[in-house]
């Protein structure tokens, strides 16, 4: 049954977009200034949108972990974080591409970039600390503590767009400015790519949930083995 | 006995322990001079470019020496079953975690002491010109740095390569922290204005961290 | 459309969509790895099972 619903996820999300590609070429209207360059932001927001959620929600099950004990719950943190740190580097490198052409540079420290920096140094350090536990409640336990921490730096990454001003643009999406920052058809384009990006992502953590769980199969079986 | 006074006596304990040898307070110093010896190698700066470089160069020199010194906190438990001992105690996990923030960040503010005493010799610099103001950006920041040294040392303790793991997971949560000392660092010795922005950042990292410490240590340290 | 800056966008796109595919590869990898070492541990229980007990 899971099986079936992560292979649907997976169509879906990418059909969803797919289609929408046929919107962002040939329908959308062309921004001013930028040329062709612009249509990244159909990758580049959606993107940090669903990597962000992906590592808050992932704390969320890690407190669950925390307060039920069940590992069902860490296997959910663990992949839902591992997913959401693939699209930290999908947003970091388009980004990186955009800003090529239009800041001239591949990279600048400005506060927003380095704090989303900073959470892919941190999320990747979330995954070696997990590979360097063998036991896996302590290493539900710590990792969860981690992610706890981690989470101070999303909240950073997702206000430091409003809290500083610099480079990079400021917020655009009328959730966050109350209207007249971004063309209407444009921001439903980025809210149509973040839908397919989620189905996708829900849909990878599904496979990697079914992982952890075919390893601690493994473990338990092997403790079985050699009793 | 209150949490504060559990943190106290075990600051007491380990300072005690550390004056006795001196270990983690001599590799650390003599880290923290050698780190300003390379540089002073490495960078053939003038008087105004070493102005613009010096809080980096100070806050790098001490995050650096600063892992020598919480790498010990927690390690100085192991043998004999010390940690053990002190979590079946009456001694709550997160009095142990500050106890041990508290002797690092003192042992630390040491070694900063001796690093811009050095510092001002090797760089030619009057680093004296908002003495307090500093004096504050350095207790502020070390304890920043110590709190999560202390925390993270404690969940790396039984960890395979656990020298290695420490900095490699402690180090990108610091930069913020890191930030925001040297920015400020930086304005203090070179004689300009307080800057608010920078001080707000400090002060939230260190009240942010040091509850999440407080809130997470019974977790990181009991099975 | 505008095509000013074509190349740029379409690696932007390419590179999007490798660091999505070079995941799915590394899941699949694992999925196979760990699909094997099931295998290998289920054999292994089951010899161990089917091997009268020496006394």
């Amino acid at each position: 049954m899971r099986d079936k619903l992560t292979y649907v996820l997976l169509a879906a999300g990418a059909l969803f977009f797919f289609f929408n590609l046929h919107g962002i070429f040939d329908v959308l209207p062309d921004e001013a200034a930028q040329g062709a360059i612009y249509r990244i932001m159909y990758l580049h927001i959606p993107a940090g949108i669903t990597c962000l959620t992906g590592f808050f929600i992932g704390m969320i099950f890690s407190i669950g972990y925390l307060t039920t004990g069940k590992l069902a719950f860490d296997a959910a943190s663990a992949s839902i974080n591992e997913v959401a740190l693939v699209f930290a580097f999908m947003n970091v490198v388009t980004g990186s591409i955009w800003a090529r052409i239009i800041w001239g540079i591949w990279w600048t420290w400005d506060p927003r970039l380095t704090a989303m920096f900073v959470c892919l140094l941190i999320y990747v350090g979330y995954l070696l600390l997990r590979q360097a536990i063998d036991e896996p409640t302590r290493r539900g336990r710590l990792s969860a503590a981690f992610s706890i921490f981690g989470t101070v730096d999303v909240v950073v990454v997702w206000k430091s767009i409003e809290w500083f001003r610099t480079q990079h643009p400021g917020p655009v999406l009328d959730v966050r400015t109350g209207g007249g920052h971004i063309d209407p058809a444009m921001q439903s384009m980025i809210f149509r790519d973040l839908f397919a990006f989620l189905l996708i992502a829900a849909a990878l953590v599904l496979i990697r949930m079914k992982q952890e769980e075919n390893a601690r199969e493994i473990d338990a079986l092997r403790r079985l083995a050699h009793a | 006995m209150n949490a504060f006074s559990q943190a106290l006596s075990i600051a007491r304990k380990d300072l005690a322990i550390e004056l006795r040898t001196k270990e983690s307070l001599n590799s650390a110093g003599a880290f923290a001079v050698v780190i300003l010896l390379l540089f002073s190698f490495a960078f053939d700066l003038s008087p105004e470019e070493t102005k613009d470089i010096s809080g980096g160069l100070l806050w790098l020199c001490f995050s650096f020496a600063g892992a020598l010194v919480f790498n010990r906190g927690f390690a100085r438990e192991m043998p004999n079953e010390c940690l053990d001992a002190l979590l079946s105690s009456p001694l709550s996990a997160a009095s142990l975690v500050i106890g041990k923030a508290i002797t690092s960040a003192l042992l630390l503010l040491v070694v900063e002491a001796i690093s811009f005493f050095v510092y001002g010799i090797f760089y030619d610099t009057n680093w004296l010109k908002q003495p307090w103001s500093l004096l504050a950006v350095c207790v502020f920041a070390t304890w920043g740095i110590c709190v999560i040294g202390s925390v993270f040392g404690a969940l790396t303790i039984n960890l395979r390569l656990r020298e290695l793991m420490l900095p490699v997971i402690i180090y990108p949560l610091l930069i913020p922290l890191l930030i925001a000392s040297i920015e400020m660092t930086n304005l203090f010795l070179t004689n300009q204005a307080f800057n608010f922005m920078w001080l707000r950042v400090l002060l939230v990292f260190d009240i942010v961290f040091t509850c999440l410490a407080v809130a997470l240590a019974e977790i990181i340290l009991v099975n | 459309m505008d095509t000013r800056n074509l190349t740029f966008m379409f690696y932007g796109f390419l590179a999007a969509w490798a660091i999505i595919l070079i995941y799915v590869g590394t899941l699949v990898r694992r999925g196979s790895k760990l699909k094997r070492e099931l295998e290998d541990v289920k054999r292994l229980l089951s010899a161990k099972e089917s091997t009268p007990p020496r006394l």
